[in-house]
């Protein structure tokens, strides 16, 4: 047997998210097979997508049997249910070791509970998501707004939109302490154009910075990032 | 009062094969029809994989047993005077392979041979018969074997 | 001890009776509210009608101050997720779920759950009352078992 290089994502949950998701990943070249219990949307997603559907309940064990779980790289959960979605990264892990699974969020009060089990690497919700980008519309904003947790290894992706008052304005990346493991991966400037910043880069007043840190990190790192100079005494 | 002829059109004709008799009658059928109209003919197997394997795996029994049924649809084709071109596939599904096949080589038409199966005392169209007719885009001819008592 | 249980159906409302009888401080929670007519006439717990697994309801409930938690309404994903929040969230000292896919009854008692597969259990019973030689001793064996349950 022949081991294929290429990554196999299982999509559990047919729906808007999972049809979208799969066509994505087909486009971009993975081996990707959407489980979805209603044979009507599993035809439609073959019809539309080709022989990557599987019909079948994505919480049965025997279902993952039929579906190769076994040599999956990742388990997507993805449908309208959060207990589906739970159980379905729950069998995946427990019984067919998959390296990865992310959750879909439907009601984000779920998100912490979430987050406190072992079988769910990462979470998605779109509220939670919609949630940031109006809490970030308010100018009183002085959060960091987490976009994904990168569990197992304790960091996070955070955005922060730089104030005006700001300590970092007009200063380059290199001079800017950051805490430990805390690092500045994207600046998206003024013209909306995302940029990979070198230590050169010149941080101004409302950029959006996104950066990895540690989730016990986060407050120094909004104090780094969001605080105010300190005030000299002559 | 004589209409055209609906075949005339048919040069490229694709056939699945599994090495039933049904099959093979489709090769002899597709192989007069390609011959006439100075056509190509492809015999087309497919290996479906599970999907606890990876799609390119090596499945050495199956491709052999595949070979085979090839062959036999050569043998056909040369006692009707005419060479057709074999191919082995691996798919999930045969019926997606089928019609994608079909479609890549923008075939005239499928020549697809069925048993008459009946597991249920009732006839059932199998499976992937069912999915060509559907989804295939050129004509689809359906040779359905005399039942056997 | 205070009892929180899930599900209102014949299983909850009489699992719900048992435990009142016995002096504890039970409440049952159900989606419907036509689902408490399996509970008694004398029942002398409390009804909440709401979504088990809202964290929102259970906050409500004050799941925090119970002993126990058990969720058996027909849904197996509905009740291994409220079971799993009431000991991860809330901090039940005990949760206990009805699971009816014996394979997922096995991965969740593995995972420190208490489950049953009442499916399993019920195939093995009437086994044994097919079996009984006459009617009149598989009425005997059925009450063999509740007495059985009782001790």
């Amino acid at each position: 047997m022949t081991s294929s290089a290429r990554m196999y994502i299982i999509i559990v949950g047919g729906g808007k998210v999972g049809f979208h998701l799969a066509k994505e990943l087909v486009e971009a070249n993975y081996e990707v097979l959407v489980i979805e219990q209603d044979p009507e949307q599993a035809r439609a997603i073959a019809d539309d997508l080709g022989d990557i559907v599987l019909e079948g309940d994505g919480c049965e064990a025997s279902v993952h049997e039929k579906a190769g779980t076994r040599r999956a790289n990742m388990l997507l959960a993805v449908t309208g249910d959060d207990e589906d979605n739970m159980v379905a990264c729950q069998v995946a892990k427990q019984l067919f070791n998959v390296e990865r699974t992310v959750a879909r969020i439907n009601n984000p009060k779920n998100e912490a509970f979430f987050r406190m089990l072992d079988e769910v690497d990462t979470t998605v919700s779109a509220t939670s998501a919609i949630m940031a980008h109006i809490e970030q519309g308010l100018p009183t904003t002085h959060h960091l707004i987490q976009l994904l947790e990168l569990k197992g290894s304790g960091l996070e992706l955070v955005e922060v939109r730089i104030p005006e008052d700001s300590r970092v304005v007009g200063a380059p990346i290199k001079s800017i302490l950051l805490p430990y493991q805390s690092m500045i991966c994207l600046v998206v400037g003024n013209d909306g154009q995302p940029k990979v910043p070198s230590p050169d880069t010149i941080i101004h007043a409302d950029d959006e910075v996104i950066a990895v840190t540690l989730h016990e990190s986060e407050e120094q790192l909004r104090e780094a990032l969001m605080s105010p100079p300190p005030v000299r005494s002559f | 009062m004589a209409t055209t002829d609906p075949t005339a059109g048919f040069r490229t004709i694709l056939v699945p094969v599994d090495g039933s008799p049904a099959s093979m009658d489709a090769v002899a059928l597709a192989c007069n029809i390609a011959r006439k109209n100075k056509g190509k003919v492809y015999a087309v197997h497919v290996i479906e994989v599970k999907r606890s394997l990876p799609l390119d795996a090596d499945l050495s029994d199956e491709a052999s047993s595949g070979e085979g049924v090839l062959v036999q649809a050569e043998k056909v084709a040369q006692e009707h005077d005419f060479k057709i071109e074999g191919e082995l596939l691996q798919a999930r599904e045969a019926g997606h392979a089928i019609v994608d096949e079909a479609m890549e080589r923008g075939v005239d038409l499928i020549v697809m041979g069925a048993e008459h199966k009946a597991p249920l005392g009732e006839y059932q169209m199998g499976r992937l018969t069912q999915y060509v007719v559907r989804a295939a885009p050129c004509s689809v001819w359906l040779w359905r074997h005399p039942v056997h008592e | 001890m205070k009892v929180v249980i899930m599900g209102c159906g014949r299983t909850g409302a009489a699992l719900a009776t048992e435990f009142d009888s016995a002096g504890n401080d039970v409440l049952v929670l159900d989606a419907d509210s036509t689902a408490f007519r399996f509970l008694p006439e004398d029942f002398r717990g409390k009804t909440h009608v709401g979504n088990g697994m809202d964290i929102d309801v259970l906050e409500r409930i004050k799941l925090r101050e119970a002993d126990a938690f058990v969720s058996t309404t027909r849904g197996d994903n509905r009740n291994v997720m409220a079971a799993q929040m009431a000991k991860h969230v809330f901090g039940v000292p005990v949760v206990a779920s009805r699971v009816f896919d014996p394979l997922r009854e096995e991965m969740y008692r593995n995972m420190g759950l208490r489950t049953i597969n009442p499916t399993r259990v019920q195939a093995k019973r009437l086994k044994k009352i097919i079996e009984a030689p006459s009617d009149e001793a598989a009425s005997e064996v059925v009450a063999a078992f509740l007495r059985q349950e009782d001790e």
